[in-house]
């Protein structure tokens, strides 16, 4: 078992962290507080071969593994978790089912530009009314010649306002509940096809998030990805895929937190002492230190089962549920360690502790992890 | 024959090395030389403390001055000096490495300091390393012993009535491939900081340009020119680059240097270290600007600075 | 055709030294390396060149084997090919030995019409390998350039080189040496494709059996301790009474009058 990184993966590390310093830490800031979506960065992304990592480079990816996917996320949201997000909703909820279900044509299409990053992906899911309930879902599409006809509205769709296409899920048959569920390639601009305004939120700010409106939006034929009743599978399958991102991203702001918390530490003098020395202070560093590092681990595994082609749903769901509870607990104890500081904005801690909140929920909630790990163990 | 020899590319140097080589000689027992580009610098020279001043020759408009490597290399197979000291101007630094190559010896470059071990023979070299977190101690084991000295770090010797020296000219080198094209004076206009008795300096904790107005009324107050940090220089570009203090920029050695909202990072550290007396004034209780500092005054400069101005007005007064 | 030769050197990461205040040592077990950061530039240089005019690049390197994770580093920046001259003993080279191994294996084994160097080394900073190398080469240098293009008709170089009194601008036919300073152009960040594509580029593994002796080192270093700063570290308040207690110091030590 060698838990050592290749040269390459330290080397891409190496290479995100310089990114980061250069491009993404200046500007991180002004993203959180004016909620701008970091237009320039992307193009650097896409620059840097970052935007199909996992994905075949006849399609424009750089055929890289998941582990170098998962360090770029994790570099990406130490230094700017909106940023790290934006990847990887593009990366993996948008391009996998699209990689993983794709015709040849639809992967000339639509993978290769979004892989090299000419346009970005979203992914449509949830509803007012379907969120963790998915079979709840009320979009619907109609078969009409030689078209599919969506109806219906989807939320908190982030990258929707950005993207050049959206994966949306939409009931095909009703009675057969989640096998009913199909998935549609809806190209941005189609008529019918509407974006609702940003959705203002507690944290990744950068990311923009929307509603989106199908009414009567028409696609061709060919649209359906994958056959029909597919899709509750695909999206299904996307999602665990997505988790062990969302676990990096976790990681990466738990680890942001640390450093932080231990930076503030040596400096910071009360008592004619800095406060690392006082054990209260050295407990909490080191209870963070302890739970990042396992974090990293599992989600580090969790992309090796992926990439060795096991199965790894019950790992990644092990390694967001832990990576994301991690991030909320140490961004809480890193605004504590900053004290009146770390309330203010303009302290990268206070950004953290908002940021880290949504890795609970989103792309699974936490108890919806729980449900997968046990019923992975109890079946 | 052996000799103590200094050489820099410009005058104030050569004094510098003078004072430092005149003790060495003395330690050795040895003749002290120097390298003049004509009879009356060499007579400036031997008054300072030169036994011996080299005329070197002088050089047509194309040839870089760097092109007197062979003539150097030359004189000193002839005459087999002990030691070799170069002003480290970027000019020094080549000549330096490629003399100390040529002559199959060792160079101890930046050498901020030295200690003559006379029964040895040998020159117990201090330079900086790790970007100024260290200090390496070294001993050229061949000979002679080269060395580059950078400005300011000796005061420069003085002249004495009644010295005398002999003076001997080099020949022409051979011509270089290296050929100059232009030579674009630097603008000079600015007073050259490493010059001043007291210099304030300025670093990021000034919020916008505008408030250099707030400094140059304590830089009046004081006396004192105007640097910066890096920061203020390269990507701010308030200040020109030639008053940037630090390890890749100038080097200071005034009575009092004042930082101003300067965090005192050790590569800005390393530029000001051997200020007489360094004072601080930071908003910051943890920068680290107090630890390398003699007074620090912790507090908002926009505050602390119109307070410190008064101050000086009153005391200076009296 | 153009045949380049970048130097780098890997180098401490000084960010992770410690220093042990009392007994002066600097702790340097846990501290990281890299590529020396004004080597980048010596490889984006010779990258930049190459995009420009063609020809190979080559990225050279003098150290112990323990340093080998620097040749894919330096392979995905752009270089074709790297040299690895590698013995256990390079561990603590002064000048002369880095310049005397470099100018052997390249009299021996490099072919090249233009090399470059860094303006020194992130750790020791002699600035002397670039200079001493090229005349050890017998080949002209031109030093503290900050601004290079090549004129493809003349074979010759033309370099800005950044002097204390202003700018030199000279000409310089190849084969020749230069040593470069950071502000010549801004190192690009390796892209994944190029740390993917690092591991196929050859590695020509030059040792001791090649080179023979190790020449002796010609400094010998005596000591290495911390850097301190003896000052008296006098805290005072920003208000009045704090102020006039430092001005009336500064008084008493006679540095303002």
């Amino acid at each position: 078992m060698d838990f050592k990184l290749s040269e390459e993966h330290q080397l891409i590390r190496q290479s995100v962290h310089e990114f980061c310093d250069r491009y993404v830490c200046p500007i991180a800031d002004e993203v959180d507080q004016e909620a701008r979506f970091p237009a320039e960065t992307m193009k650097r992304l896409a620059e840097q071969d970052w935007m199909g990592i996992p994905y075949p480079v006849e399609f424009g990816g750089a055929g890289a593994d998941y582990l170098s996917y998962v360090i770029v996320v994790e570099e990406l949201s130490r230094a700017c978790a909106a940023t790290g997000f934006i990847l990887e909703c593009h990366t993996s909820l948008a391009s996998y089912p699209l990689f993983k279900f794709g015709t040849e044509e639809q992967k000339r299409q639509w993978l290769t530009p979004l892989c090299k990053g000419e346009m970005l992906g979203a992914f449509a899911l949830t509803e007012p009314g379907a969120g963790t309930d998915a079979a709840a879902s009320s979009t619907v599409a109609v078969l009409d010649g030689n078209q599919w006809v969506l109806n219906g509205s989807k939320i908190f769709i982030s990258n929707s306002p950005v993207a050049g296409v959206i994966i949306v899920f939409a009931m095909t048959d009703k009675s057969k509940g989640t096998k009913g569920i199909s998935a549609f390639i809806v190209p941005a601009g189609t008529p019918g096809l509407n974006i609702g305004k940003h959705l203002n939120k507690m944290g990744i700010r950068g990311s923009l998030t929307a509603e989106v409106f199908l009414q009567d939006c028409r696609i061709p034929k060919e649209n359906i990805l994958g056959g029909e009743g597919q899709g509750f599978k695909i999206a299904m399958m996307t999602l665990d895929a997505g988790r062990v991102g969302i676990a990096a991203q976790a990681v990466g702001i738990a680890q942001a937190a640390l450093d932080e918390s231990v930076k503030y530490s040596k400096e910071r003098i009360q008592f004619g002492k800095p406060i690392g020395t006082f054990q209260a202070v050295q407990w909490m560093i080191a209870d963070m230190a302890t739970d990042v590092e396992a974090s990293r681990f599992l989600t580090y595994h969790a992309a090796w089962c992926y990439d060795q082609g096991m199965p790894y749903s019950k790992e990644a769901a092990m390694a967001k549920l832990f990576a994301s509870e991690t991030a909320s607990r140490q961004t809480d104890r890193a605004v504590q360690v900053h004290g009146g500081i770390g309330y203010i904005k303009g302290t990268k801690v206070e950004r953290l502790y908002r940021d880290a909140k949504i890795t609970e929920i989103y792309e699974g909630t936490s108890e919806v992890m729980r449900m997968v790990i046990s019923g992975n163990l109890l079946r | 024959m052996a000799g103590i020899w200094v050489f820099a590319d410009n005058r104030n140097q050569v004094l510098e090395l003078l004072s430092a080589g005149r003790s060495i000689a003395d330690g050795l027992i040895s003749h002290l030389a120097a390298f003049a580009a004509d009879r009356q610098q060499a007579g400036e020279y031997i008054d300072c403390g030169a036994d011996k001043v080299f005329l070197l020759p002088e050089l047509p408009q194309d040839q870089p001055f760097e092109s007197l490597v062979p003539v150097l290399a030359d004189a000193a197979r002839d005459e087999n000096p002990d030691v070799i000291l170069i002003g480290a101007s970027s000019r020094g630094k080549e000549i330096g490495a490629r003399l100390a190559a040529a002559l199959n010896s060792g160079l101890c470059s930046g050498c901020i300091g030295f200690e003559l071990d006379s029964a040895a023979k040998t020159l117990k070299m201090d330079r900086l390393i790790f970007g100024g977190a260290g200090v390496q101690t070294v001993v050229c084991t061949q000979s002679p012993q080269i060395a580059t000295v950078p400005p300011k770090t000796f005061e420069p010797a003085l002249p004495e009535q009644g010295r005398k020296g002999d003076i001997h000219e080099l020949k022409a080198p051979p011509p270089s491939p290296v050929r100059v094209l232009d030579r674009v004076p630097r603008q000079r206009d600015s007073v050259d900081i490493t010059e001043a008795k007291i210099v304030v300096c300025v670093g990021r904790g000034l919020e916008k340009k505008e408030d250099l107005d707030l400094v140059r009324s304590l830089a009046e107050a004081l006396g004192a020119e105007i640097g910066c940090s890096r920061p203020v220089a390269e990507e701010l570009q308030w200040l020109p680059e030639e008053v940037y203090l630090g390890i890749s920029g100038k080097k200071v050695k005034p009575s009092l240097y004042v930082g101003v909202g300067v965090s005192g990072q050790v590569q800005h550290i390393t530029g000001i270290r051997d200020s007489k007396v360094i004072m601080a004034i930071n908003r910051d209780e943890n920068a680290p600007i107090f630890d390398a500092a003699d007074y620090g005054i912790v507090g908002d400069l926009y505050q602390v600075i119109p307070r410190l101005i008064e101050e000086l007005k009153e005391a200076l007064r009296a | 055709m153009l045949r380049i030769v970048t130097c780098f050197k890997w180098v401490i990461d000084d960010a992770d030294i410690r220093v042990d205040a009392e007994s002066r040592k600097l702790n340097l077990a846990r501290a990281g390396y890299k590529i020396s950061s004004y080597d980048r530039n010596v490889i984006e240089e010779g990258v930049r060149i190459q995009e420009q005019h063609g020809g190979t690049l080559a990225a050279v390197t003098v150290a112990p084997p323990t340093a080998k994770p620097c040749l894919k580093d330096a392979l995905s920046r752009g270089p074709d090919a790297a040299w690895f001259i590698n013995d256990p003993s390079f561990a603590d080279l002064d000048a002369h030995q880095t310049s005397e191994i470099l100018a052997q294996t390249v009299r021996s084994q490099i072919e090249f019409d233009l090399i470059i160097c860094g303006e020194g080394s992130g750790d020791l900073y002699s600035q002397q390998v670039g200079p001493a190398l090229a005349e050890k080469l017998g080949i002209p240098c031109i030093t503290w350039v900050n601004k290079l293009t090549f004129d493809e008709e003349q074979k010759q170089i033309i370099a800005h080189r950044k002097l204390e009194e202003g700018m030199e601008i000279v000409s310089c036919p190849l084969p020749a040496l230069v040593v470069v300073l950071p502000d010549i152009n801004s190192p690009r960040i390796p892209t994944l494709k190029q740390v993917l594509g690092a591991a196929k580029k050859p590695v020509h593994d030059v040792n001791m059996k090649t080179l023979g002796k190790v020449p002796e080192a010609h400094l010998r270093t005596d000591k290495i301790l911390a850097a301190v700063m003896d000052r008296r570290r006098i805290r005072v308040a920003g208000d009045a009474e704090g102020i006039r207690s430092v001005v009336n110091s500064l008084i008493r030590e006679g540095v303002i009058s």
